[in-house]
């Protein structure tokens, strides 16, 4: 559905995307995340036909960004990091606006705009002003209007910042309802474990590269596998760090002050013997302490080397 | 059809929409019609002495100062009103978003500078009453009015067009506003400058015998009808622009300078707004990216 390749945008010096390949297929949700700055939003602007990228292509559903940019505004719905309403409009007249501006014959869109507001929870505000709304609301508004025309294709850069806890479930869950009606859905954030919630397909971006690509259920399993054990020496941290290595289920020691970083992918009765063979061997250990692998990391160990 | 289509802008629909519903827009028209009328009256009170004496004379000169009056304000409200059409959007972060939509750039700007103009529209001929009470005292032509306001729509259009390119340029309304303000008195202010400084040097070269005395330079008084002041005098055949002044014989004298400065004024406007609406577009078509590629 949508097909990146080696897009490059410079603004005077700083060069914000450094050929960035990428390809998303139709139906899936795709988490895009990196620190701000990365050329998140870059991306999304050039795909939005926003903006005109200093080299490479963008494809969405077929339809290159820059020499079609009328049929692929027709196939996306995009909403921006930031992005205000008018003030003297009513919700209703706010979406009605917007279908107006694609084109929608008016019959037709005073049958979507209460189906718009009913998926987005917000049929009670119909009749009030859109900047008396609160910003989960508006952001919930924002995405309705995305909606207006049927976009096949949604753009929703960073929709989640800035909202409390409360409008982050309900944004996530309306989310969850496109998901299901078949939408392609590119999200930003700079939140992984956010993102991994409600996203089948995650990429990092950072400083204009994709340094990491890959599914989230891989990602999942790989994390129920991998634990990160920390083991407190009072010394012989070389030698207890060559015996770690060498066992079968250690997938990686690093050494952090007076703690032995392990990963470790077996199950409880191996951990078990893992911490008894090293009190055997003599190993002056202090204390032991069990975590769940962290999600970046093991994001980032499993999908090496991608996109470099 | 195709025109009727084309009207059916939802850009100025919702503007219409918008602009009525703010607490502006009201307070606008009471100020605009109290400056108007307070002015006007005033003047009908020390004419008249007052009620007590009268000078049907006199009336044409009130039709001319209602008229400039409202030149004046004119050209003092239309930047004011369209310089802050696009950047506004801009600045209110829903301009981006306009942009995704299959709104044309063409339909964008059109939509834009009609809204803040029929705005305009409304309060000059809200000011039509007024109009009426000058009538009361007789004295002018009703083509001359029709002129009149055919005069103003003209006006409009123009600097309306110069707001909303340079609204579509800067970046900042407070910036768009200035500079549309300086672009319009400099325009007003230029022309008479220019027309000055063209006859001094043709003194000049005339004493210095560069130029014969015989030669035709009544051309540059024809720069006069291009300046809103002149050109509306010129309709209460007035000032320097008319037509009565030139004895050339040429076709050029012979159309009322009233037509130039439509002319002029329809070019500046169609030009603008064709520029406008190719820099809106945030990926612009053809020309720009050859010319890219070329460097």
């Amino acid at each position: 559905m949508i097909q990146i390749k080696n897009l490059r945008k410079r603004y005077g010096k700083m060069e914000a995307l450094k050929g960035l390949t990428l390809e998303i297929e139709k139906g899936t949700v795709f988490g895009f995340v990196g620190p701000n700055g990365a050329g998140k939003s870059t991306t999304m602007s050039i795909l939005a036909t926003l903006l005109e990228p200093t080299s490479g292509q963008a494809y969405v559903g077929g339809y290159e960004v820059t020499k079609s940019p009328k049929e692929v505004r027709k196939l996306i719905g995009y909403m921006p990091d930031f992005f205000g309403v008018y003030d003297n409009l009513t919700a209703e007249e706010y979406l009605d606006f917007y279908g107006a501006n694609y084109d929608i014959p008016q019959a037709e869109r005073k049958e979507i705009i209460p189906q718009l507001l009913e998926l987005v929870n917000l049929s009670h505000k119909r009749d009030a002003y859109v900047d008396s709304l609160s910003r989960g609301m508006k952001q919930r508004l924002g995405l309705a209007r995305c909606l207006v025309h049927n976009p096949e294709v949604l753009i929703l850069d960073e929709p989640a910042s800035g909202l409390d806890p409360r409008a982050r479930i309900e944004l996530r869950e309306i989310l969850k309802e496109l998901r299901n009606m078949g939408k392609t859905i590119i999200i930003s954030s700079h939140i992984l474990p956010e993102l991994a919630e409600m996203c089948d397909v995650i990429g990092i971006v950072e400083e204009g590269n994709l340094v990491a690509f890959g599914r989230v259920d891989e990602i999942y399993t790989r994390m129920q596998e991998t634990k990160v054990l920390r083991i407190r020496l009072l010394d012989r941290f070389e030698e207890a760090m060559a015996h770690l290595q060498q066992k079968v289920n250690v997938s990686q020691v690093t050494h952090e002050g007076n703690w032995l970083v392990v990963g470790f992918t077996g199950d409880d009765q191996q951990q078990v013997e893992l911490f008894h063979d090293l009190a055997v061997s003599g190993f002056p250990v202090a204390a032991f302490n069990e975590e769940q692998g962290d999600l970046e990391e093991i994001f980032l160990e499993i999908t090496k080397g991608v996109g470099s | 059809m195709n025109v009727l289509k084309r009207l059916n802008n939802p850009v100025l629909f919702n503007e219409w929409k918008m602009r009525m519903r703010s607490v502006r827009s009201p307070w606008m028209l009471f100020f605009y019609l109290m400056v108007l009328g307070a002015i006007t009256l005033f003047y009908i009170y020390v004419q008249t002495d007052g009620g007590t004496y009268y000078n049907p004379d006199n009336s044409r000169e009130l039709f001319m100062i209602l008229s400039i009056l409202q030149l004046g304000m004119i050209v003092f409200v239309v930047p004011g009103l369209t310089s802050g059409s696009i950047s506004g959007e801009r600045e209110r972060q829903t301009l981006s978003i306009l942009l995704t939509t299959n709104v044309s750039a063409t339909r964008l700007i059109l939509g834009k500078w009609l809204a803040s103009l029929s705005f305009m529209m409304f309060l000059v001929f809200a000011t039509i009453p007024l109009y009426a009470i000058v009538f009361l005292y007789g004295g002018v032509s009703p083509i001359q009015v029709v002129k009149v306001f055919g005069f103003y729509v003209i006006t409009m259009f123009a600097i309306g067009s110069v707001g909303v390119l340079l609204s579509t340029l800067i970046k900042r309304t407070g910036i768009a506003t200035v500079v549309s303000y300086a672009v319009v008195f400099g325009y007003s202010i230029g022309t008479m400058v220019l027309v000055e400084i063209l006859n001094q040097f043709v003194r000049y070269q005339r004493r210095a015998g560069v130029i014969g005395h015989n030669s035709n330079t009544d051309w540059i008084d024809l720069i006069y009808s291009f300046n809103p002041l002149f050109a509306i005098l010129n309709i209460f055949e007035e000032g320097p622009a008319t037509r009565g002044n030139r004895y050339g014989s040429s076709w050029l004298y012979k159309i009322d300078p009233y037509w130039y400065y439509c002319a002029l004024l329809g070019l500046i406007t169609v030009i603008f707004l064709l520029v406008a609406i190719y820099l809106i577009q945030p990926v612009r078509p053809r020309l720009f990216r050859a010319a890219k590629k070329e460097q």
